[in-house]
């Protein structure tokens, strides 16, 4: 008997450390068997499917929680698109790209348009005055 | 002092136009709205600066368009040539300002509204006004004796549709025009800059404009020549 007490410590000493939740391993997340934490240290937060499904009930239970909950959050979000939409109207705000691009063309045109208008004046004073000579000469040749 | 008339007038036209650019970026305001230190609201974006010289150089286009009409016209009753000059130097120009225009206004609207270009009718109206402009200068170069008639009506015709781009926009596009217009009730502020940039690209118009009356004076003068050298058998 007393050999059969023995053999009965041992053996459920050795299921007792072969469990998930001993001392011997780390515990699991969402494991039922979890160690009490010592009394020193502050409680290990829960895991998140069991803090979400705890926030779940814990809103449906209660209206105003649920409330107070939604209003966080719609506030962080709100924060989150009023920065995107300022940092948008920003851009918009103070672009000089655009501006400098419009100022650019309008001067490469006019440039452009002053540059042939003198290079035809030029081809026109040369042609006029080939043309006058070439006429002088012919009413030279005549008389 | 003819010819002084170009150089002051173009002395003249630069120092409005550094006077403008001066109003435009240091007096004429963009105003923010500061929350936290952090723009949060502008009623006038940066890219307004635009507005100054794109509108005032579509003014000075549809006054080129006036002047190539009223000239056209004149010369179809007085078959005047000195009309038909000015008429075709008044083309040049506004096909100059013209180009200025759409391509501004198509810059400021990819800043403004995140397009090109929308056909709105204003902007369609305003190709439609380039084009029409472009095609009188090819007709008076291709249009063979009788093309400065067949020009002198083109021009008639585009000075017809001026007020229709005036009057005509679409919706959140461009602001109308008139008295409830957006020119009409600026601030004192854009009111200065503003009107330096338009006697900027008056002095401008005119400068340009005489200077091309010139070489299209000098042009026909070759033509009648070149003409009188072929008739004295001097020319081939």
């Amino acid at each position: 008997m007393n050999k059969l007490i023995v053999i009965l410590i041992l053996g459920l000493s050795a299921v007792a450390a072969a469990q998930p939740g001993s001392a011997a391993q780390p515990p699991q997340p969402g494991s039922a068997a979890q160690p009490a934490p010592p009394a020193d240290q502050p409680p290990p937060p829960p895991a998140p499917n069991d803090a979400r499904a705890a926030c779940s009930a814990a809103m449906n239970a209660d209206p105003a929680f649920a409330k107070s909950i939604i209003a966080t959050v719609d506030a962080k979000s709100d924060a989150k698109i009023l920065e995107m939409h300022q940092q948008a109207a920003g851009q918009v705000a103070e672009n000089q790209r655009h501006v400098i691009y419009a100022y650019a063309a309008m001067w490469i045109l006019a440039a452009g348009f002053v540059a042939f208008m003198w290079w035809r004046q030029q081809a026109l004073k040369a042609e006029l005055a080939q043309l006058r000579r070439d006429l002088d000469a012919a009413a030279k040749d005549s008389k | 002092m003819k010819r002084l008339a170009v150089p002051i007038l173009a002395a003249l036209s630069a120092i409005t136009l550094a006077v403008s650019i001066h109003y435009i970026f240091v007096k004429a305001p963009i105003q923010y709205t500061i929350m936290d230190g952090r723009l949060f609201q502008s009623s006038l974006f940066f890219n307004q600066k635009i507005f100054y010289f794109h509108v005032a150089q579509a003014f000075m286009l549809f006054a080129a368009v006036g002047l190539a009409g009223i000239t056209s016209a004149i010369f179809l009753k007085t078959r005047n040539p000195k009309w038909d000059d000015i008429a075709a130097a008044a083309v040049d120009v506004a096909v100059l300002f013209g180009a200025v225009v759409l391509a501004t206004g198509s810059i400021w609207a990819k800043a403004a509204w995140d397009v090109w270009w929308n056909w709105e009718p204003r902007l369609t109206m305003s190709l439609l006004l380039w084009l029409i402009l472009v095609g009188y200068a090819l007709v008076r170069k291709f249009a063979g004796p009788s093309a400065d008639r067949v020009a002198a009506g083109m021009a008639i015709f585009g000075m017809v549709g001026v007020p229709f781009i005036y009057k005509m926009v679409g919706e959140d596009s461009h602001p109308p025009s008139g008295a409830d217009g957006v020119v009409m009730n600026l601030g004192a502020e854009y009111k200065i800059a503003f009107l330096m940039s338009v006697i900027a690209f008056l002095l401008w118009f005119v400068t340009l404009t005489i200077m091309r009356v010139q070489t299209t004076r000098a042009e026909r003068e070759a033509r009648e020549l070149r003409e009188r050298g072929l008739d004295l058998g001097v020319l081939q």
